[in-house]
């Protein structure tokens, strides 16, 4: 009930006279996160955690651990979850905080990832989005790049690609 | 053991016994319960300078003028004067000609420092004793309200331009200058500057850079790393080639980033607090190894206050050695303010080389109280070669300042006292006299009235009085600031500072009234 409560303030910060309807929606958006949260406080995917910054419901702050075997591997990645008020029929979006040399993630540390844009779905969750996350660092999408310097490198020379990878993880995610 | 206070009894026990091994030093120490500076020549006539303090070798003593434009350099000297009359014994008044200034120093010379809408910060002053070069800055005034344009912090003031002098005291020829601009560093007691060897320490407030220079024995000042935005002084030339290297830079401008600033901090945190916040993170994750623990705990220890340490802000910095860095962080309005007692602070230990954040404590953590209380002497961190450091007091190598350290500890409530203790940290660098008569294995006196911290004290008509720590009774010669009959008007407030010579028996006090000079300067030596 608090957190509801939150939600319902937050909401009418951010649009200015929202109507009855749109409140309740809200409201009804921040059960949905809630119960994410316990779903994920429940069963965590490995190396990823996340959870709201401060009392707002809608603000999150993700951790990803670099993964073993990749050029990664040994960083600690922050990334900033924003809810909409009409999740979960909007994606939330999500900005990483640490640098990181990806050929998915623009030079403002915006994420390109099909989930959180057109294939985007109400059926998914945040742990669904973290795992998918943790996956681009596995297996990065070079055919759908933002930034296409990297994807090509990727392709034409992936020991060199992952050896710069590697330089960005220990200065920039240590 | 019986141990003689005549003086005569000890130069002939020195000659015919040697001291148990180590304690030589101690020993001849001791000759300073002998020698004090107990003559006092009151209300000198000297020159209407600021006097700063005497170097910690003895060498300089460096005061500024009063328009705090010139710097004015003075050999301290021993009195020396002849009389013509007959019975020239110990008990003859000092002729007047020796009552002076001049002739406890010689002026070297005068120099010129601030240019035109610069002033002195007279309460700056570092010396690097190695070289005997000194450090000096200047500041234009300070503006408070500034918007906080690129990339500086919002609430913190701004001064168009502070300039650090590198002079060789020898002769005061100006070897190099560094200048900050648009930028606030504290310059108030040495705060937000820092000298180890020949490695210098300035905190950017506004801009939350450490810059690390290096004193060079060609008497140049060298950037060697900025620890702030990055960590490593190649940062930022890496993101730059790493990005040319894959050939094309140009689809980062396709997505709408202007590529001229593609090194904007305003997207990511800075390096300083991905160090930061990583190793938060990390303790907490390898503390707790059940899952479902370690998610709640995180959710309450980290994310929860995520952006907490996010806006958290450097205040200050020392080194602990070459490598480490001791940083105190704090809310935004604690860091220009004096008293940051009142404000959530932490500390934080970085290893500079590695880029390693070592250690984390927030300031009422007990265990680094324990540490502080027991290795005080490692957080005052001073240049190896200069011996005499070692001797100034604190309760970790002194059982007399432990014994009062522990007594305010019974007193106090836990967290208060402890908060209160380290509030001391990260400490000012050379704020601390050399001078043995602050040495509390040797002397008991009111610390409330005097002790070797570099600081202006509120000063009562009474003289100041050392007691010898070994017969509790004894007086071994008072300081009085201000006029020998007091003052005239006894309602006014007044300010005292101290100036101990770092080995001779010889000491400056300087007593200012609130309303204007002229202020009252005694010297004290021993006659």
């Amino acid at each position: 009930m608090m957190i509801g409560g939150g939600g319902r303030s937050s909401s009418s910060s951010t649009t200015a006279g929202g109507t009855w309807v749109s409140t309740t929606s809200v409201s009804a958006s921040g059960k949905r996160i809630q119960r994410e949260m316990s779903e994920l406080n429940a069963d965590p995917p490995s190396n990823c955690s996340a959870g709201p910054k401060g009392d707002n419901l809608y603000h999150w702050v993700a951790t990803i651990i670099g993964p073993p075997g990749t050029p990664y591997q040994g960083g600690i990645f922050f990334l900033d979850i924003t809810f909409p008020s009409d999740y979960p029929f909007k994606p939330p979006k999500v900005v990483f905080k640490t640098r990181i040399y990806h050929c998915n993630v623009d030079a403002a540390g915006n994420l390109s990832l099909d989930i959180l844009k057109d294939s985007w779905s109400p059926a998914l969750t945040i742990t669904k989005v973290l795992t998918a996350i943790r996956s681009i660092f596995t297996n990065p999408d070079p055919y759908n790049p933002l930034i296409s310097s990297i994807s090509r490198l990727y392709l034409a020379d992936k020991a060199k690609h992952n050896e710069i990878a590697a330089e960005w993880t220990l200065r920039f995610a240590k | 053991m019986f141990k003689t206070n005549n003086v005569v009894s000890r130069i002939f026990e020195r000659q015919i016994r040697t001291p148990a091994p180590g304690t030589s030093v101690h020993c001849a120490r001791r000759f300073y319960e002998n020698l004090v500076p107990s003559y006092t020549i009151y209300d000198v006539e000297c020159p209407d300078h600021s006097f700063r303090k005497f170097t910690d070798d003895g060498q300089y003593f460096i005061s500024f003028s009063r328009n705090h434009q010139d710097l004015i350099v003075y050999r301290p000297t021993w009195l020396s004067f002849s009389c013509k009359e007959e019975d020239c014994d110990n008990t003859h008044e000092l002729p007047p000609k020796a009552k002076r200034f001049e002739s406890f120093f010689t002026q070297l010379y005068v120099r010129s420092l601030a240019s035109c809408n610069e002033l002195i910060c007279k309460d700056f002053f570092l010396y690097m004793e190695s070289n005997q070069f000194g450090i000096f800055a200047t500041s234009t005034a300070q503006i408070q309200d500034v918007p906080a344009v690129d990339g500086a912090i919002q609430g913190v003031p701004s001064i168009e331009k502070i300039t650090f002098h590198l002079l060789r005291l020898e002769d005061g020829v100006i070897l190099d200058e560094k200048v900050f601009h648009n930028d606030y560093v504290n310059l108030a007691h040495n705060m937000g500057v820092f000298l180890y060897d020949d490695l210098l320490a300035v905190v950017s407030l506004r801009y939350q850079t450490i810059h690390i220079l290096q004193i060079r024995d060609s008497g140049n000042l060298v950037d060697v790393r900025a620890i702030g935005a990055y960590c490593r002084e190649d940062d930022e030339l890496f993101i730059n080639s790493s990005s040319q290297l894959s050939g094309n830079c140009g689809d980062i401008v396709d997505n709408g980033i202007h590529h001229d600033q593609p090194n904007s901090n305003s997207y990511f945190l800075s390096g300083i607090k991905q160090r930061l916040l990583s190793f938060i993170f990390r303790e907490i994750w390898s503390e707790e190894t059940d899952q479902t623990q370690r998610v709640q705990c995180l959710k309450k220890k980290f994310y929860y206050h995520f952006q907490n340490y996010v806006d958290l802000m450097i205040w200050k910095v020392q080194f602990l050695d070459r490598h480490h860095l001791l940083i105190k962080f704090g809310s935004v309005d604690g860091g220009v303010s004096r008293n940051t007692d009142q404000h959530p602070a932490f500390f934080a230990v970085y290893n500079m080389e590695t880029t390693e954040i070592v250690a984390f404590y927030q300031n009422a953590a007990d265990e680094l109280y324990l540490l502080y209380e027991q290795f005080c002497d490692h957080f005052h961190a001073t240049s190896i070669n200069s011996l005499y450091m070692n001797f100034i007091s604190s309760h970790s190598n002194n059982v007399h300042a432990l014994e009062q350290l522990k007594c305010m500890k019974n007193k106090a409530t836990s967290s208060q006292f402890v908060k209160k203790m380290l509030s001391s940290l990260p400490y000012n660098c050379q704020s601390m006299s050399p001078s043995p008569y602050f040495d509390q294995s040797l002397f008991r006196f009111d610390e409330k009235l005097i002790s070797a911290t570099d600081r202006h004290r509120q000063s009562t008509d009474h003289p100041i009085r050392f007691i010898s720590r070994r017969q509790s009774n004894v007086l071994k010669f008072k300081i009085k600031p201000g006029p020998e009959f007091g003052s005239a008007d006894g309602r006014s407030k007044k300010i005292s500072h101290f100036l101990f010579h770092p080995f001779l028996p010889f000491a400056l006090s300087i007593q200012q009234t609130l309303f204007l000079p002229p202020s009252v300067v005694n010297i004290h030596f021993r006659r």
